[in-house]
């Protein structure tokens, strides 16, 4: 029997590697990621899940050994111990350092994506200049983009429901603002997630690196319907964003005749 | 060590009722309450001396007829009148999407592109021959059914190019039968507007407006006036949604699907409207004939098939706001014989006019004056924080402005405006609705502009005035 139960326990570790090892193959690891800085988001992730999976090893290893060797055939009374003040300093120090590793190791990251400071600031779309707002709301999103005079807020501003198109190669900021409840921004192909606060405009950048359709999920139980909360961010070549604006442009601007609407 | 023979048990039987229940799942779909089409609840009062108003007989009656014209929800389905058939007219699938005889109203072919996209995780998959991820949703059963009897003809081995292209078609060429688009219209759109489209499913007391009751024909946000809504003003208010209200914007499925959700939509409100002609036909005449049903059909449908003949357009280019044309829009906001707006709206538009409230006697406190056709109070809207449910942009203010929004209170603007008057309203509407885009002071509040000054100039007149003040 401790036969068996040692080895169910080796199976835990062997077959947790395994599955991680399994995973791209059958396409349940992360989508692929498209934006600039989704590979430094990437890597953390690894960093992180490597620290895990060593801990995860060492403990099920040692574990599956210790039922091997103290198995209860070996009718040895237990001991009684009060504990070890050494091995509690250890177990303490050794997450605390691992935990500031991970948090010295992110700063830089979350500074260069979080932080306004750090915004691109030479490019076509600024912190002053954003490309557009993005309005979350139970339970869709809207698009609202500042028109021909660049400012958001103004009546030439042109709104479209759902599809937030943007040029491929280009730093994009934009706005996030919600019309009632909290919401999440999330584009799992970015690694991008933010929450939509109610009073708040929150500013948030990324470059997207390939062309496609991916999905704009909300990532924040917001209500009922927050299961069918999803949007769609369009990445399209620069001609192609030229083009899609000038359509948005001519629908909003439609006498209702030529569009036939 | 050995394990307990309860311990045994418990596990034994803990596995055969998994294993029972896998089996179950496979076997059985899961039970779902059949849904009926019910009469309204306007058909079915009872009058003062606490019989129905409408005999039973009678409402066996109508009901019967209107399952004759209309089918069931499982199964919905026009009735086609011998007369259609000589002009080639079929209100059902296929015929009524654009066919080759050119009756329908929905362009087939122009749905291929987006269905490409829309279904590019099947095409993908049908591409790279990875046949166990083409994955069906449950809301379009009639591709599911057509996809399983492909798969069911050809085996996986003989599958090649033909059978490729085959499968592929099915998906771009896809438009949902009437009862698929019962179906979604069960999943999506049913707990707010009820099984008939009567406004009055589980959710809808809980919202705030109500959900659309469509058995009027009255649809408020369209371009059509008080006439029964284009196919057009349907397909916007799916695409876009009704910001400021429970309805968003169904974008997510193809525009297949909600073409088809149309022609779901569009049958519930004839239902319902047929219903509703009936039962005035008895109160009229105290007997129904098969000849009154017929014509109440045939008026209905004449209704629905003229509606692109009401649609309001603006000929020429939509004109842009000046400070001109603000100011004369403020001036005819104003004015009680022009536009009137302040009645209702408030002189600064915040939707507090004197007219929209009236004292209650009983609470002494002011209650909305007005009710829409459907008995829901109505407050005006409030213009100065740029939600406007029949949309923003200046076609959808030209619209509301000039036809008014039908089984509301908010009437058509008065004949002696021109269509130059009625863009001088929408332009100051706008202004007010949005940070001032021209930094002039049309409406006369100083601490409005004063706040939003400061973020409404572009960054090179900011500039400019920094400069003024060294
Ligand atoms: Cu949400």
């Amino acid at each position: 029997m401790r036969y068996l139960f040692t080895l169910l326990l080796f199976l835990v570790p062997a077959l947790g590697v395994w599955t991680f090892v399994e995973a791209d193959r059958w396409q349940l690891w992360f989508p692929q990621n498209v934006s600039s800085f989704g590979g430094e988001i990437d890597r953390l992730f690894n960093i992180i899940m490597y620290m895990v999976a060593f801990t995860f090893i060492v403990t099920e290893v040692c574990l599956a050994w210790f039922v091997f060797k103290y198995s209860a055939k070996n009718e040895t009374k237990g001991a009684f111990t009060h504990g070890s003040h050494k091995l509690e300093m250890v177990w303490t120090a050794i997450p605390a350092v691992a935990l500031l590793f991970i948090a010295f190791i992110q700063m830089r990251t979350w500074a260069d994506i979080k932080f306004e400071g750090n915004f691109p600031k030479d490019g076509e779309y600024t912190r002053e200049k954003p490309i557009a707002e993005v309005w979350a709301s139970q339970f869709d999103w809207r698009i609202r983009y500042p028109g021909d005079d660049g400012v958001l807020g103004t009546v030439d501003d042109l709104e479209r429901s759902w599809e937030f198109v943007v040029p491929v190669d280009t730093k994009i900021v934009f706005n996030l603002r919600t019309r009632d409840v909290i919401h999440s921004f999330f584009v799992p192909e970015f690694r991008l997630k933010q929450d939509a606060l109610p009073g708040h405009t929150i500013p948030m950048w990324f470059e997207a690196k390939k062309e496609g359709i991916y999905d704009l999920i909300c990532a924040e139980l917001c209500g009922w319907g927050h299961y069918k909360m999803s949007g769609r961010v369009t990445v399209v070549s620069k001609e192609e964003f030229a083009k899609r604006m000038s359509e948005i442009k001519a629908e909003w601007f439609s006498n209702g005749k030529e569009l036939g609407e | 060590m050995r394990l307990s023979p309860r311990f045994s048990l418990v596990a034994a039987a803990g596995l055969a009722a998994w294993l029972g229940a896998c089996q179950l799942d496979k076997d059985q779909k899961p039970a779902r309450p059949v849904i009926h089409f019910s009469l309204s609840a306007a058909t079915q009062a009872l009058g003062e001396d606490g019989q129905p108003v409408i005999p039973a007989d009678v409402q066996t009656n109508i009901a019967g007829s209107l399952a004759m014209l209309f089918g069931t929800p499982e199964n919905p389905q026009f009735q086609l009148l011998p007369e259609w058939k000589d002009e080639g007219f079929n209100p059902n699938w296929p015929a009524y999407p654009v066919g080759e005889d050119g009756s329908g109203e929905v362009d087939l072919a122009g749905l291929e592109a987006d269905n490409k996209v829309y279904w590019r995780r099947q095409l993908a998959a049908i591409e790279a021959g990875q046949w166990g991820r083409v994955f069906v949703q449950d809301f379009t059963p009639d591709l599911r059914e057509k996809w399983n009897e492909l798969c069911a003809q050809t085996p996986e081995e003989a599958r090649g190019d033909d059978f490729k292209k085959a499968a592929a078609e099915l998906f771009t060429g896809y438009y949902p039968r009437l009862s698929a688009s019962a179906e979604l219209y069960r999943q999506h759109c049913l707990h707010c507007h009820g099984p008939e489209g009567g406004g009055d499913g589980p959710t809808a007391p809980f919202l705030n407006p109500r959900p659309r009751d469509y058995r009027h024909g009255t649809f408020k946000f369209t371009a059509v006036g008080k006439s029964v809504p284009r196919r057009t003003d349907l397909y916007r208010i799916l695409d876009e949604g009704v910001t400021g209200t429970s309805m968003p914007s169904f974008r997510r499925f193809s525009q297949a699907q909600l073409h088809g959700l149309i022609d779901y939509v569009r049958l519930l409100s004839m239902r319902g409207m047929v219903e509703r002609s009936l039962v005035s036909t008895f109160g009229e005449e105290e007997m129904l004939t098969s000849g009154d049903v017929a014509d109440a059909y045939l008026t209905v449908w004449e209704k629905w098939k003229k509606a692109d003949e009401k649609a309001l357009m603006f000929e020429g280019e939509v004109p842009l706001p000046t400070p001109e044309s603000i100011a004369r829009g403020r001036e005819l906001f104003m004015d009680a014989k022009a536009g009137n707006c302040f009645s209702c709206h408030g002189p600064e538009g915040r939707g507090d006019g004197v007219a929209a409230f009236a004292l209650d006697p009983e609470t002494g406190k002011l209650k909305p004056t007005y009710k829409d056709d459907w008995g829901n109070e109505i407050l005006p809207r409030n213009l100065r924080i740029g939600i406007f449910r029949g949309g923003r942009r200046p076609i959808d203010l030209y619209r509301r402005i000039k036809n008014g929004i039908a089984g509301g209170p908010m009437p058509e603007a008065a004949s002696t405006l021109t269509s130059d008057d009625i863009w001088h309203l929408v332009h100051y509407v706008g202004s007010i609705s949005e940070r001032p885009q021209h930094a002039h002071k049309v409406a006369s509040h100083g601490d409005e502009h004063g706040q939003s000054s400061s973020h409404g100039e572009t960054p090179a007149s900011g500039d400019g005035h920094g400069t003024e003040k060294h």
